[in-house]
């Protein structure tokens, strides 16, 4: 038999005793179904930057059809709840700073009179405390305020509040919808996948590896014809195996829940995930090396997993890091992932144009190898 | 004799469907080594556990040094000395640093401390591993560091769960000769073990077997009821024989013949045998005596077979 | 109770802790790699930002545009021919985002008085067609406003009303500030908890706790011996944080820091008790982690950490209120931003205080020796 035949006949021997191993982990069967269901359910029901149920406090020294019109405008976007109604400037204020409302709203007493001959101004605190939050809300508020016409004119609404583009300030988003949007979630959900497969890969590895290590097995395996690279080949086999599998409940999962379909096809997802899968098996399998113990392995993937979906730019865009911190987002694994999958996804994109991030992730890939090897081979005399 | 020390009255512990312990009814007299045998996953530990308040019986009532322990279980901390299976001793620190704390927690310090760990350390040779740390320590020395660190506070009551196991055997014997030492110094010993050789150390023996008392009687006594009894073999010059036949049979033991040489059995060797023996021993030189002792394991299931156990 | 038995414990607790180099690492540099990770995030410190502009108006308004968004440094704007152009700048991150500004800017903004539809200015990053994330979004209008310049354009023609905005507490809404009080929240739930149900997990294993219950210490003092000095050490933390946040990240706490530490510490005690908890209910160290770390990120992420509990539905928001987390990350963000005082956040301190009696009877209970 050759030598490569001979390696691979190895690995895949490996593999398949890991495989069965795995099967009858109940406390991995259980993180790996439950992660994702999980993150699914957190992503694409319940996290949101957008706003809803929004508190906030009215000084209306007006008291006219006017500024109860206005008031009613700014309710009917569907991001407010019912304004609290304050008697002095201190009151609203004490409830900003209390955390009780995010924003105030003062309508002074001429409105009525100036709405007719000019224009009134009407003041806005935003408790900036919760900045995105505070951006968006004081947007949409000046938005209502900037479409507010003296008379009730083309803007009857009937029915749920409809599209009504403000004219006046220009807008800096492409849309403006009064119905709450889903674009925040189609944002977190295009990278999903990225995100569940960063946790089981590396969780999963660094817990297989080092519990091995710690039971003695993996010395065992050694004591046979047979290479470490061979070993650490085949244990990583059947992870990604698993991870294929996750990648396809996920994109099902969000295609069938939230209509978001890879719209660069599937076939170019799963070969752009390939890399993907091997690095961060890789990043899993240099953890194994470096812990002492399953439990040290497991807690240094956490503290792994975690800078690396925000600093990745899956939750946050990367974009708009300072510099420094957008390179260091540049190392994890995720970061090159979630820019292949978005062009994928929301664009729909082509194998072409996603070869750049493959390639940083091959090259991680190999660096990660280099650095296994490096650690690893003065424990595997 | 005086009172017992510890007493168990149909102490039981339930799991669930599982009875782990059925109604256990021992004594165990002040300053006598006192050992509880089984098989592994037969109650010992359990048992021991109850005994020292680290677990609530669902049943039955324990007194130990006078004080109940079901009710009151902290009262007894001071007076007891315990080694647990896995010998704890604390990781990261050294042995010394290991004596300290236990010291502490035992209002023990300063010079009393000084003074009873320096007899402590010569008594257990344990005088050059004092400042290593404890991960470093050999499985043997870490266990007789455990065993000195249980009599630290000077208990009276020491209860040892499996002491000797992953000792070797040679270690073994000086271990017992340790513990004996303690017993002849008034300390009372509840040692669990499987190990049934050990026995011998021992002033008492129960078995227990699936939760159940089979057997509770000195290991004498063990050997008179459930053994074919001791085998002594005699081996002696032709023209003698006859004379040690007849020296035996005074004695009321019976001999014969068997592969060149002279067999008898006796249920034990009591004072009569041993008489008998010694005196054979000064008349014949030139005889050579062999005595075999029932082994335990055989003992132990002719136990078991008597009482119907499945093991 | 014994103050001596006490000290003895603390001694050990102080001194094996102490020794265990990957423990000390991860006490030191989690919180402050947490805290720079996630603080640098949401900075509106950046500057210079490579922005590809696709003027099809060319008029003196947008040009007007433009310039607003260059003068004050965050953008650096060039000028392309082409959307497509500007593709593959964004593909090859030549530049962080496009402005397309559309043929008809000036007309439109012009044609807004005749009740017209409002010119619309697309941003736009790399791999999101048309589609800004809100959050981005949200960003960087926050990030235009911080800079204080305004698309808002004065209008001809009555009836519109003008709102002047003023942001209180964070008048640039910079993000900074918001993920650092987040951030104390986040890692004293989590690391806390961590090291806490490993650390006692790896006692079970190693027959010492059992030892421990044998002896004269009592429950009472097991526990302390066991909570007081991880307890000092992520007090200090949290000091060390502050430090770091401050002189970093340049975000000082606007209310008062002895109140802060005060929580801070008496929140530590709350997560210390539920990794207690964990780890009575785990076999081995690796099964505490993972049991903490299933628990816990989306406890995390449910606090209120970084996605508002407001913006949730109606169900989850009722569970939130329910962590403890949630409580003290409003609680540090109210003490670090809003310069709130003690009060103003009695509702808050009143759970707090509620789930520490609780948490912490049920792990001194499961420390007591008897099943």
């Amino acid at each position: 038999m050759s030598a490569l035949r001979r390696f691979w006949s190895n690995v895949l021997a490996v593999a398949y005793r890991e495989t069965i191993v795995l099967r009858h982990d109940q406390a991995f069967i259980g993180a790996v179904l439950a992660q994702p269901v999980m993150m699914l359910l957190l992503f694409g029901y319940v996290l949101s930057n957008e706003p809803a149920n929004v508190d906030w406090a009215l000084l209306d020294w007006s008291r006219s059809d006017a500024s109860r019109r206005l008031v009613a405008d700014i309710q009917a976007t569907g991001y407010f709840r019912p304004p609290r109604t304050v008697a002095s400037y201190e009151t609203g204020r004490a409830l900003l700073r209390g955390g009780h409302a995010l924003a105030f709203v003062v309508i002074p007493d001429r409105f009525a009179a100036q709405l007719e001959r000019g224009r009134p101004r009407v003041q806005l605190l935003l408790d900036g405390s919760d900045p995105l939050s505070a951006a968006r809300v004081g947007g949409y508020i000046v938005e209502v305020a900037a479409s507010f016409t003296p008379r009730d004119q083309a803007l009857a609404r009937r029915g749920p509040p409809r599209l009504a583009p403000p004219p006046g300030p220009i807008d800096v988003r492409q849309r403006f919808r009064f119905n709450s949007t889903l674009r925040d979630r189609d944002f977190f959900l295009a990278a999903l996948a990225g995100m569940l497969l960063t946790n089981v890969c590396l969780s999963v590895t660094a817990l297989g590896l080092v519990g091995e290590r710690e039971s003695g097995t993996f010395e065992q395996m050694l004591a046979q014809p047979i290479s470490s690279l061979e070993i650490v080949l085949g244990k990583l086999l059947p992870y990604v195996g698993v991870a294929y599998v996750i990648l396809l409940v996920s994109t099902l999962a969000t295609g069938l829940l939230f209509d978001v379909w890879p719209r660069g096809g599937i076939p170019t997802l799963a070969i752009a995930t390939l890399p993907f899968v091997l690095a961060s098996l890789g990043i899993g399998v240099f953890v194994s090396a470096l812990a002492r113990s399953s439990a040290q392995g497991v807690f240094i993937s956490v503290f792994f997993i975690m800078p690396s979906f925000v600093l990745s730019g899956s939750m946050f865009p990367y974009q708009l890091m300072p510099h420094g911190v957008r390179e260091l987002g540049g190392l994890f694994p995720l970061r090159w992932y979630q820019i292949a999958l978005r062009r994928i996804i929301e664009r729909g994109a082509g194998l072409s144009d996603v070869l750049g991030p493959m390639a940083a992730l091959v090259a991680l890939f190999v660096l990660l190898l280099a650095l296994i090897r490096w650690r690893m081979s003065p424990r595997l005399g | 004799m005086s009172a017992p020390i510890i007493q168990t009255r149909e102490l039981t512990r339930r799991f669930g469907d599982f009875t782990a312990v059925d109604r256990l009814t021992i004594a165990v007299e002040p300053g006598s080594i006192f050992a509880f045998l089984g098989a592994n996953g037969s109650g010992k530990s359990t048992t021991i556990r109850m005994l020292i308040g680290l677990l609530r019986p669902t049943a039955g009532e324990i007194q130990v040094d006078g004080i109940d322990v079901i009710r009151h279980p902290r009262r007894v901390r001071d007076r007891i000395g315990y080694m647990g299976q896995k010998v704890s001793l604390y990781q990261g620190l050294s042995l010394r640093e290991n004596v300290e704390f236990y010291a502490g927690l035992y209002g023990l310090a300063g010079d009393a401390l000084e003074r009873r760990w320096h007899e402590l350390r010569e008594r257990f040779a344990l005088g050059d591993v004092e400042r290593e740390k404890v991960e470093d320590l050999p499985a043997g020395i870490r266990q007789r560091a455990g065993l000195a660190l249980s009599t630290l506070h000077r208990p009276r009551v020491l209860f040892l769960d499996e002491p000797t196991a992953g000792v070797d055997v040679r270690s073994r014997a000086l271990f017992w000769e340790r513990i004996q030492e303690e017993a002849e110094n008034g300390v009372t010993v509840f040692v669990t073990t499987h190990f049934l050789e050990e026995v011998d150390f021992c002033d008492w023996v129960s078995f227990i077997d699936a939760g159940r008392l089979i057997a509770n009687s000195p290991p004498e006594e063990l050997r008179r009821q459930h053994s074919a009894g001791y085998r002594i073999a005699i081996e002696a010059p032709a023209g003698v024989r006859e004379a040690v036949v007849r020296r035996l049979g005074e004695a009321g033991i019976v001999t014969a013949p068997r592969d060149g040489r002279l067999e008898a059995r006796v249920p034990a060797l009591d004072a009569r045998v041993l008489d008998a023996l010694g005196r054979l021993a000064r008349e014949h030189a030139d005889a050579t005596v062999h005595v075999e002792q029932p082994a335990m394991t055989d003992v132990f299931r002719d136990v078991l077979a008597a009482n119907g156990a499945a093991s | 109770m014994s103050w001596r038995r006490l000290r003895t414990l603390l001694q050990r607790e102080v001194r094996a802790t102490l020794r265990d180099p990957f423990t000390v690492t991860m006490l030191i540099a989690v919180p402050l790699g947490t805290l720079l990770a996630f603080g640098f995030v949401l900075s509106t410190e950046v500057k210079h930002l490579p922005l590809a502009v696709l003027d099809a108006d060319g008029s003196p308004a947008s040009r007007r545009l433009v310039a607003d968004l260059t003068a004050k440094g965050i953008f650096d704007a060039r000028l392309f021919p082409t959307r497509a152009a500007i593709d593959r700048a964004l593909v090859a991150g030549d530049v962080s985002a496009a402005l397309i500004i559309p043929p008809d800017f000036d007309r439109r903004r012009r044609a807004v008085a005749n009740g017209e539809p409002a010119p619309e200015v697309q941003v736009i990053y790399d791999g999101a067609e048309a589609v800004l994330a809100g959050n981005a979004e949200g960003f960087l209008r926050s990030l235009i406003a911080a800079n204080g310049v305004t698309l808002t354009e004065d209008v001809h023609g009555g009836g519109r009303v003008a709102v002047v905005t003023r942001a209180l507490f964070n008048p640039r809404l910079d993000g900074v500030p918001y993920m650092v009080a987040g951030t104390f929240g986040f890692v004293l739930s989590f690391l806390t908890t961590l090291i806490t149900a490993v650390s006692i997990v790896n006692e079970r294993i190693a027959g010492t706790f059992e030892q421990l219950q044998v002896t004269p210490a009592t429950s009472v003092e097991i526990f302390l011996g066991k909570i007081l000095p991880l307890g000092v050490v992520f007090a200090l933390d949290v000091g060390l944080m502050m430090l770091v946040a401050g002189f970093v990240l340049g975000v000082w706490p606007q209310g008062s820091v002895p109140f802060f530490l005060l929580v801070s510490s008496f929140y530590v005690l709350v997560s210390l008790a539920l990794g207690l908890l964990f780890s009575a209910t785990s076999a081995t160290a690796a099964e505490a982690v993972q049991k903490t770390v299933l628990f816990s990120i989306p406890l995390v992420q449910l606090s209120g950490f970084a996605f508002p509990i407001r913006n949730m539905p109606a169900i989850v928001r009722w569970i939130t209120e329910v962590f403890p987390a949630t409580h003290y990350i409003r609680i540090s963000r109210a003490i670090y931003i809003r310069a709130a005082g003690p009060v103003s956040l009695l509702p808050d301190l009143f759970f707090l205080v509620v789930f520490a009696g609780i948490l912490l009877w049920l792990a001194l209970r499961s420390i007591e020796a008897r099943a």
